[in-house]
C-alpha cells in the first residue's frame, strides 16, 4: 500500500522575496530499514523508485522534460517519534501491524521530495501541469482507483484548498500590487508625512527622500471572502501539511498554518498570473506601465517610483475600505408601475449589515427628525451619509442612469422609462449585484416568479388496450407516450392569435393579463414558426424516452408538462414525490407485519413493475430490504379482487442473485414471512446442473436464490429460463461493467428487473452507470457517453447542473429511504433488532462435526456433576468458535480471511455499507482473541478507523478510545468491543449499528452492551445486528430464547449455566448439525 | 505621457490656451513641457510660476542658454463668489459624490453658470500671464509649455482647480463645512495620504512555531475539522474586474492612454482561459 502526501515547504533563505515549492513524496508499507540509520524515514519511496512511480502512475512530466529523477531533492520533516523511530500516518498505520502510543516527540526525518512548480514557466514546453490542476488530476485519479495508491489527508486538503483558491481567482480577488521595501532604518519621516495630504500637489517624494528603499511589483489578493477562506482551513488543515522543511530546524518548528496558507497562496497567485501566457494584443496594452512591471515581478529603488507607490496606495485603500468597512448595505429596488405607461421607480434604500431587516428607504431618511436620524446613525455608522454618497458614486459609475438620482442633497431614487427598466433588469442589476450592491427586482422577474414564453411539449399516457383488463397493460414494457406541442406563457395556454399579438409588440417587456414578463420578440416568432409546423403532428415517445426528456429540465424554449389530470403528470408526481404512493395494506398471506414506509416500499415496487419500468431499492442498512421484496412475492401471488374465487395463473419464478453470505438468510426470512412461497436454493455441488431438471425445477418454485459466483458460472443454465422477475442483492457486485459476471447477469432475461444496495450509489457515478444497464440498459447513454457527460463534469470539473441533470435522470428509479429522516425514525422502534442467519463454510462444517463426534464419545464416560457441566461448557466455546471462525477454534496463526467464514463475509459487507454512509459503529464478541483479531482484518482490510477495548485495556486508554470514537470531528470509527469489559458503564451513542458477532445466551447481558450507543430520548435509530449460524447450536438456542421469551420473559440466568441443565439426549439435539446448512 | 491630461476638464482647461495661440507655439510648449525644460514649477494659490530653459537663438541674439521667467495668474473669483458657488455645489449629490471620486463633475459648469460663474478658465480674461523672453506673443511657447504641466497636475488633483480660482484648501472645507452634504466631502479632503505600509517581505513570511508535545496524532495527520464532504462550483459567469471598474479608470499610477479598466479585465480573462488553474 502507498498513500501520496505533499506540502508546502518555503524556500531555505530568508531573501526578501521568499518563495516555496510544492514537494509529493509517497509513504509505503514496504520498510527500507537501513534508511531509518540513516535519519530517513523508512516507509518512503526514494529516489528512482518515487521518480517511476510519479511517471508510471500519475505519468507525471517535468517542466523543462528531463528526467523525474534528477529533479528529486531531500525535504525534512517533523513526524511524530517514539523511541528515535518515526510513526507512520494514520492513514498508513491501518496496513501495519502496530499499535500507535499515546505519547510521543518530534524529530525531523528526512524524504525525497518531487518539487512541482506552482504554475510551470510560460515558456515551460512539457506537459508539466501546475499544482493547483495537477492536485485536481491526482485526486480524480485516486478517486476509484483499485490500485494501492491512496491521498493522504494532507494531499486531500491541498485539494480542497486549491479549489477553494481557484474559485477566489475566478472571481477577480486580486489586483495588482507595489510593496515597499525600507532598506534604512527609517527616521523621522513620520513628522513631514502628516502635513502632506493638506498641501495636496507638494510632490510627495519630497517628504521621503531620507528614506532608502526598494519598491517590488507583484500581486495581492483583495476582500473578505479570501480571508474568511485561509482562517476556515486552517481549522481542516493537517499539521503534517506545516511539517515539512527544505532546512531542519534545531529545535522542532511547525510552520504557523495560517501564514503558511498565507505564504502558499500569495506564491501561487503571483507564479499563476505571471506565468500566464497573455496574448501579444494583451502585452503591447501594457507594455511600459505599473502592470507590465507586475507581469515580471519587477523592481526599482528609483525615488521616481515612490510617487507612483502612493498612487498605488490611495487606490488599493479605496477598494478595500468600500469592500469591507461599511456597516450598511445599500439597495437599489426597482418598483413596476401601477399603469403599464407609468414610469418606473429605482428606488434607494439602505439597510444595517448586522439587522438587513431593518431596511429603510433614502425617503424616509431624509425625512425623519434629526434625533431619529441619529439614533439610525448608531448602526449605520457614524459617517452614513459620506459612505452613502460614496457608494452612490461608485454605483453611478457603474450604471450612470443613477447620476440623474443626485441632482439633489437628498437623493432617494431615479425613475426609470420601460426600455430603461428592462435594460436595467437584464443587465445593470446583475453588474451592480456583482460589485455587492443589494439589487430589488419584482418578483415575476425571479427565476421562481418568471413567465417564460415556451412551446410546451404537452404529453399524455396513452392507454394501450383501454379495456379493464389490467393484465394486458401489466407487462407493456414500451408504454407509450402521445404528445402535442402546444403555445404557452408562464402556465398558461396561449392562443396563435395572443401570441402574435405579443410577437407584434414593440416593447420587451409587457403586461400580458395584468401581469409583467419579458418577450423575446424573434424567439417568438421561431416558436410560432416551430409550432405551425408541428402542431399537426401527433407522434409517440417511449415511457423511458419520455423520462429522459423531463429529466433534462426546461432550461430552453422547450417544456414538457402534462395536464394535471393526466395519468402522467400523477406517474411523474409519484416518481418523483414517492409519499404520494399509496401504502400497500399488509397481504393477506403475509406472516408479519410492515412498517409504514415499507409499505410504500411495496407499493413503489408494485407501481414501478407495473409501468414497466425496473428500479432500485436502495433504503439504508437496517431498514428492511428483504422484507419488502418478500412482501411483494406474496402481494403479487395474491387475487386483485379478493372475492374471485379464482386463483391466479402461477407466476414463473423470481431469480435472486446475492453474495453466499446472506443467501441462508434469505431463505430464512423468506421461510418466516411466507411459508407459502417455495424456495430453491442453487447452490453447492450437488444442484442441478442439466438443463431440462432445473426448468422442472423451477416451474416448481416460486423463487431461486443463487449467488453472483454461480451466476456467472451457471449463467447457461439460467438464460434457459423465461424469468418473471431478477433481483440482485448487494447490486453494487455489479459495478464492474467489464466484469464476466456483469456481462451474464445482464443477458438474463426477464420483464422485471430489481436492484437492492444499501450503498448510496448516487455518488458512486460508474457504479451508478452499471446498475442502471442492468435495470434500463440504454437509459444513461453508453459507458463513453455516459464518461464524457457525467462522470468527468461532476467528478473532475465539479459540475453542479451535470449532477443536478443526472439525479433527475435516476431519481424516478431509485426509493431510498435514510435513518436520519424524521418520518423513518417515527416510523421505527429506538431499537431495530434483527438476526442475521450464515450458513457455515464447508471447512466450518467439517470443524464441527469432528467437535460434536468428540463430544458424543466423551459425554458417554463422563460423570454427572461438575465433570459433564465442564464438558459442555468446553463443547458449546468450542462450538461457537468454530461458527465464528476456523481460526478461532484452530488457534493457529493461519490465515483470518472472510472466505472462510460466511459470518465474517456479511459482517465485512455491512461495515463497507455503514462506512459508505458515514456511519459509525460497534462490534461486540465474547472472546478477547476474536475481538483481536476482528479490529486488525477491520482496520487493514477494510480500512476504517478502528478502536479496541477488551478487559486488559488501561483505563486511562479506555478513556481516551471513548472520548475519541465519541468526538464528533472524529471521521466514523468501529469499536469493537469484547462483551464483558464493554458491557457496561460507558457511552458510545455515535454508533448507529451494533453488531453480535457471537451471541451470549443471555439476552439481557445482550441488551446491555447494545445499550452502550443508546440513550433514552435521541433522536435516531440504534439497529442491533445480531448473527445466527444457520443449523447450528447457535440457531438453536436462539429458538430456545425467542421461546423462553414468550414464555416468561428472562427466565435464563445471567451465564450460560442452565444449558449443563439438558439431559444428554437434549444437548446431543442441541449441537447436532444440519448439514443442508452448509455453503461453500 | 504622450497626453497631458486625460480628463475631461484637464482637455477643457489645455483648450483655453489652445484659443489664444497658434499651433506653432503649442508644439514646441508640448515639447518643453515634455523634455523637462521647465524647472522650479510651483503653483501657489492662484499663482503659477516656473523657469523654463529656452533655445540658444543668435538671431535674437541669445548665445547662450537662457533662463525664462514664467508667471500665470488665474482670476480669483472673490470669497462671496465662492460661497454662494459652494453652496449651490453642496445641494447637488452628484456634484459632492464625484468630487469624492476625484473627479469634476461633467455639469459643474451648469452650476457655476446659475451664478454668473465660470470654473474653468475659458477666454484670456480668466488668466494672465507673463513671459520674460523677447516673444512678442503672449502666450509664447514657453508659457504654453508650463499651461500644459498645470493640467496634467489637475488630472491627479481636481481640487487644484478650486485654489486657481482663490478658493483655498482651507477655505473650500470650511464653506463646504455650512451644509450637511458639503460635510461628506470635507471629511474625505482632511483624511492624510497614509504612510507607505513597509512590506517585511514580498511574500507573507511564513512563521514557525514550537511543536507542541500534547498535539493528538489525529490532529498531526488528519487535521482538526474534517473537510467538507461537498465542493462548491466555480463561479459561472461574472462580471469582470468590478472591484476595479469601481474605482474608475485611469488611476494615478497609470500612465498609459489606453483604458486601465480594459487592460485589467484583458489580464483577468486571460488568467481564467490560460493560466494554470
Amino acid at each position: 500500500m502507498q498513500i501520496l502526501h505533499g506540502t508546502w515547504i518555503p524556500a531555505p533563505d530568508t531573501e526578501f522575496v521568499q518563495a516555496g515549492r510544492f514537494y509529493l513524496w509517497i509513504e509505503t508499507t514496504a520498510r527500507q530499514p537501513e534508511l531509518e540509520e540513516q535519519g530517513c524515514y523508512p516507509l518512503q519511496l526514494t529516489g528512482d523508485e518515487l521518480a517511476r512511480t510519479l511517471t508510471g502512475e500519475f505519468k507525471l512530466q517535468s517542466p523543462d522534460n528531463t528526467p523525474l529523477e534528477n529533479r528529486i531533492e531531500p525535504c525534512y520533516f517533523l513526524l511524530p517519534t517514539v523511541d528515535c523511530a518515526p510513526l507512520p500516518s494514520l492513514e498508513l498505520s491501518r496496513y501495519l501491524e502496530i499499535a500507535l502510543p499515546e505519547t510521543f516527540e518530534f524529530e525531523y526525518w528526512e524524504v525525497d521530495g518531487y518539487p512541482i512548480d506552482c504554475a510551470p514557466p510560460a515558456n515551460s514546453r512539457s506537459k508539466a501541469m501546475g499544482i493547483v490542476p495537477l492536485l485536481n488530476e491526482l485526486h480524480f485519479l485516486t478517486l476509484h482507483s483499485l490500485n494501492e495508491l491512496q491521498l493522504g489527508s494532507d494531499l486531500l486538503f491541498w485539494f480542497h484548498f486549491t479549489q477553494a483558491l481557484k474559485r477566489i481567482i475566478f472571481k477577480d480577488h486580486y489586483i495588482p500590487a507595489l510593496k515597499y521595501r525600507p532598506l534604512a532604518p527609517r527616521k523621522s519621516t513620520a513628522k513631514k508625512a502628516s502635513s502632506k495630504r493638506s498641501s495636496g500637489r507638494q510632490k510627495a517624494t519630497d517628504s521621503q527622500s531620507s528614506e532608502q528603499f526598494t519598491l517590488y511589483s507583484g500581486w495581492e489578493f483583495i476582500g473578505d471572502e479570501y480571508e474568511t477562506l485561509l482562517e476556515q482551513y486552517v481549522e481542516y488543515m493537517p499539521l503534517l501539511c506545516s511539517a515539512g522543511f527544505a532546512v531542519p530546524h534545531e529545535d522542532p518548528q511547525l510552520y504557523n498554518p495560517l501564514t503558511l496558507l498565507r505564504h502558499f497562496s500569495e506564491c501561487l497567485l503571483a507564479e499563476v498570473v505571471t506565468h500566464t501566457r497573455f496574448t501579444k494584443a494583451f502585452e503591447k496594452t501594457v507594455s511600459d506601465s505599473v502592470l507590465d512591471n507586475c507581469l515580471n515581478l519587477h523592481t526599482w529603488v528609483k525615488q521616481t517610483g515612490l510617487e507612483q507607490y502612493q498612487q498605488w496606495q490611495t487606490w488599493r485603500d479605496r477598494i478595500v475600505r468600500t469592500q469591507t468597512d461599511q456597516p450598511f448595505y445599500l439597495y437599489f429596488h426597482l418598483l413596476d408601475p401601477v399603469n403599464s405607461d407609468g414610469p418606473w421607480q429605482l428606488q434607494f434604500e439602505v439597510a444595517p449589515k448586522d439587522d438587513p431587516s431593518l431596511k429603510l428607504s433614502l425617503d424616509d431618511y431624509w425625512n425623519m427628525g434629526k434625533p431619529q436620524q441619529k439614533k439610525l446613525k448608531s448602526r449605520l455608522g457614524s459617517d452614513f451619509e459620506q459612505s452613502l454618497l460614496l457608494n452612490l458614486g461608485y454605483a453611478s459609475r457603474i450604471y450612470p442612469a443613477l447620476w440623474q438620482g443626485l441632482e439633489t442633497d437628498q437623493p432617494v431614487g431615479i425613475q426609470l422609462s420601460l426600455g430603461e427598466a428592462f435594460t436595467f433588469l437584464k443587465e445593470s442589476a446583475w453588474v451592480l449585484e456583482n460589485a455587492g450592491y443589494k439589487v430589488l427586482v419584482p418578483a415575476w422577474w425571479t427565476p421562481q416568479g418568471r413567465r417564460r414564453a415556451k412551446v410546451r411539449l404537452k404529453a399524455k399516457g396513452k392507454s394501450l388496450s383501454g379495456g379493464k383488463d389490467k393484465s394486458k397493460s401489466y407487462f407493456s414494457l414500451d408504454r407509450l407516450v402521445e404528445y402535442q406541442y402546444e403555445l404557452a406563457i408562464g402556465d398558461e395556454p396561449v392562443s396563435e392569435q395572443e401570441w402574435h399579438q405579443l410577437v407584434n409588440a414593440k416593447t420587451p417587456l409587457v403586461q400580458f393579463r395584468g401581469q409583467w414578463i419579458e418577450l423575446d420578440q424573434d424567439k417568438m416568432q421561431q416558436m410560432l414558426e416551430f409550432w405551425q409546423t408541428h402542431q399537426a403532428e401527433n407522434p409517440e415517445l417511449s415511457l423511458l424516452d419520455f423520462l429522459k426528456l423531463t429529466a433534462k429540465g426546461d432550461d430552453g424554449e422547450l417544456e414538457v408538462m402534462c395536464d394535471r389530470q393526466d395519468m402522467l403528470a400523477e406517474m411523474l408526481g409519484k416518481l418523483s414525490d414517492k409519499t404520494q404512493l399509496q401504502p400497500v395494506d399488509d397481504p393477506e398471506h403475509f406472516a408479519g407485519q410492515l412498517r409504514e414506509y415499507q409499505k410504500r416500499g411495496v407499493s413503489w415496487l408494485q407501481y414501478l413493475e407495473e409501468l414497466g419500468l425496473n428500479g432500485c431499492l436502495a433504503d439504508d442498512m437496517g431498514l428492511g430490504k428483504t422484507i419488502q421484496v418478500i412482501a411483494r412475492l406474496v402481494q403479487e401471488r395474491e387475487p386483485e379482487d379478493p372475492e374471485s374465487s379464482r386463483a391466479p395463473d402461477r407466476l414463473p419464478p423470481t431469480l435472486l442473485i446475492a453474495p453466499t453470505s446472506v443467501v441462508g438468510n434469505w431463505r430464512r426470512e423468506i421461510h418466516k414471512f411466507a411459508p407459502h412461497i417455495t424456495v430453491a436454493v442453487h447452490h453447492g455441488s450437488d444442484r442441478i446442473k442439466e438443463a431440462k431438471a432445473f426448468k422442472r425445477a423451477c416451474r416448481n418454485h416460486d423463487i431461486i436464490i443463487t449467488s453472483f459466483a454461480l451466476a456467472r458460472k451457471d449463467a447457461k443454465l439460467f438464460n434457459t429460463v423465461e424469468w418473471h422477475r431478477i433481483v440482485l442483492d448487494e447490486a453494487q457486485n455489479i459495478k464492474n461493467p467489464k466484469a464476466a459476471l456483469t456481462k451474464a447477469i445482464c443477458k438474463f432475461s426477464a420483464p422485471h428487473r430489481l436492484a437492492l444496495t444499501g450503498t448510496p450509489i448516487e455518488n458512486r457515478l460508474l457504479d451508478l452507470w452499471s446498475i442502471f444497464h442492468f435495470l434500463n440498459p440504454g437509459y444513461l447513454g453508453n459507458q463513453t457517453q455516459f464518461r464524457k457527460n457525467f462522470e468527468v463534469p461532476i467528478q473532475k470539473n465539479n459540475n453542479l447542473r451535470q449532477s443536478a441533470t443526472l439525479k433527475k435522470l435516476v431519481e424516478p428509479f431509485i426509493l431510498r429511504r435514510v435513518k436520519t429522516d424524521q418520518s423513518i425514525i417515527n416510523d421505527l422502534p429506538d431499537k431495530v433488532e434483527q438476526k442475521l442467519y450464515c450458513n457455515l463454510t464447508k471447512e466450518q462444517a467439517s470443524l464441527y462435526e469432528a467437535v460434536v463426534k468428540d463430544v458424543e464419545q466423551k459425554l458417554e464416560n463422563a460423570e454427572e456433576g461438575i465433570q459433564r457441566k465442564g464438558l459442555i461448557l468446553a463443547t458449546l466455546t468450542k462450538l461457537k468458535q468454530v461458527c465464528n471462525h476456523p481460526r478461532q477454534f484452530l488457534q493457529d496463526d493461519s490465515e483470518f480471511t472472510a472466505a472462510r467464514s460466511h459470518k465474517l463475509t456479511r459482517l465485512t459487507e455491512m461495515i463497507e455499507e455503514a462506512a459508505a454512509e458515514q456511519d459509525s459503529l460497534l462490534v461486540f464478541t465474547q472472546f478477547t482473541e476474536l475481538g483481536h483479531a476482528l479490529e486488525k482484518y477491520i482496520r487493514q482490510t477494510l480500512h476504517c478507523n478502528t478502536y479496541y477495548l477488551h478487559g486488559g485495556t488501561a483505563q486511562k486508554k479506555r478513556e481516551a478510545m471513548i472520548a475519541e470514537f465519541q468526538h464528533p470531528e472524529t471521521e466514523p470509527s468501529v469499536f469493537v468491543l469484547s462483551l464483558k469489559a464493554g458491557g457496561v458503564g460507558i457511552t458510545l451513542t455515535k454508533a448507529n449499528h451494533v453488531f453480535h458477532f457471537d451471541r451470549w445466551w443471555n439476552p439481557s447481558v445482550e441488551n446491555q452492551a447494545t445499550d452502550r450507543a443508546f440513550r433514552i430520548g435521541q433522536k435516531k435509530n440504534v439497529f442491533v445486528h445480531k448473527f445466527v449460524a444457520i443449523g447450528t447450536l447457535e440457531e438453536r438456542i436462539d429458538e430456545m430464547i425467542e421461546d423462553k421469551k414468550k414464555l416468561a420473559g428472562a427466565i435464563v440466568g445471567a451465564d450460560e449455566s442452565w444449558l449443563t441443565e439438558l439431559d444428554d439426549n437434549a444437548f446431543r439435539q442441541l449441537i447436532s448439525l444440519n448439514k443442508s446448512a452448509i455453503i461453500e | 505621457m504622450s497626453q497631458f491630461s486625460r480628463s475631461w476638464w484637464g482637455q477643457k482647461f489645455i483648450t483655453a490656451i489652445e484659443n489664444l495661440t497658434d499651433s506653432g507655439r503649442l508644439s514646441r510648449g508640448r515639447s518643453y513641457a515634455r523634455g523637462r525644460k521647465v524647472k522650479g514649477f510651483e503653483i501657489d494659490g492662484n499663482l503659477v510660476t516656473a523657469q523654463v530653459r529656452g533655445s540658444i537663438n543668435p538671431y535674437f541674439g541669445v548665445h547662450k542658454e537662457p533662463l525664462y521667467h514664467i508667471t500665470i495668474e488665474f482670476q480669483p473669483l472673490s470669497a462671496a463668489k465662492w460661497s454662494a458657488a459652494v453652496a449651490e455645489m453642496a445641494s447637488k449629490a452628484s456634484v459632492i459624490s464625484r468630487l469624492l471620486l476625484n473627479e469634476i463633475p461633467d455639469d459643474i459648469e451648469k452650476t457655476f453658470q446659475s451664478l454668473n460663474l465660470n470654473l474653468l478658465p475659458g477666454s484670456q480674461k480668466d488668466f494672465k500671464t507673463s513671459c520674460s523672453c523677447p516673444d512678442w506673443s503672449n502666450p509664447c511657447k514657453h508659457i504654453a509649455g508650463v499651461y500644459y504641466l498645470v493640467a496634467a497636475e489637475l488630472d491627479q488633483d481636481p481640487f487644484l482647480l478650486f485654489e486657481l480660482r482663490g478658493l483655498s484648501r482651507e477655505n473650500l472645507i470650511k464653506e463646504l463645512s455650512k451644509s450637511p452634504l458639503g460635510q461628506a466631502l470635507s471629511a474625505e479632503l482632511k483624511s492624510v495620504q497614509s504612510r507607505p505600509q513597509p512590506a517585511a517581505a514580498y511574500y507573507a513570511l511564513p512563521e514557525t512555531l514550537p511543536a507542541k508535545g500534547e498535539t493528538n496524532l489525529r490532529e498531526f495527520w488528519q487535521g482538526k475539522k474534517q473537510l467538507p464532504q461537498t465542493m462548491e462550483a466555480l463561479p459561472e459567469k461574472s462580471v469582470s474586474a468590478i472591484q476595479v471598474k469601481k474605482q474608475g479608470d485611469f488611476p494615478a499610477f497609470w500612465h498609459r492612454d489606453n483604458s486601465f479598466i480594459e487592460a485589467m479585465e484583458m489580464l483577468y480573462e486571460q488568467v481564467k482561459s490560460k493560466g494554470h488553474l
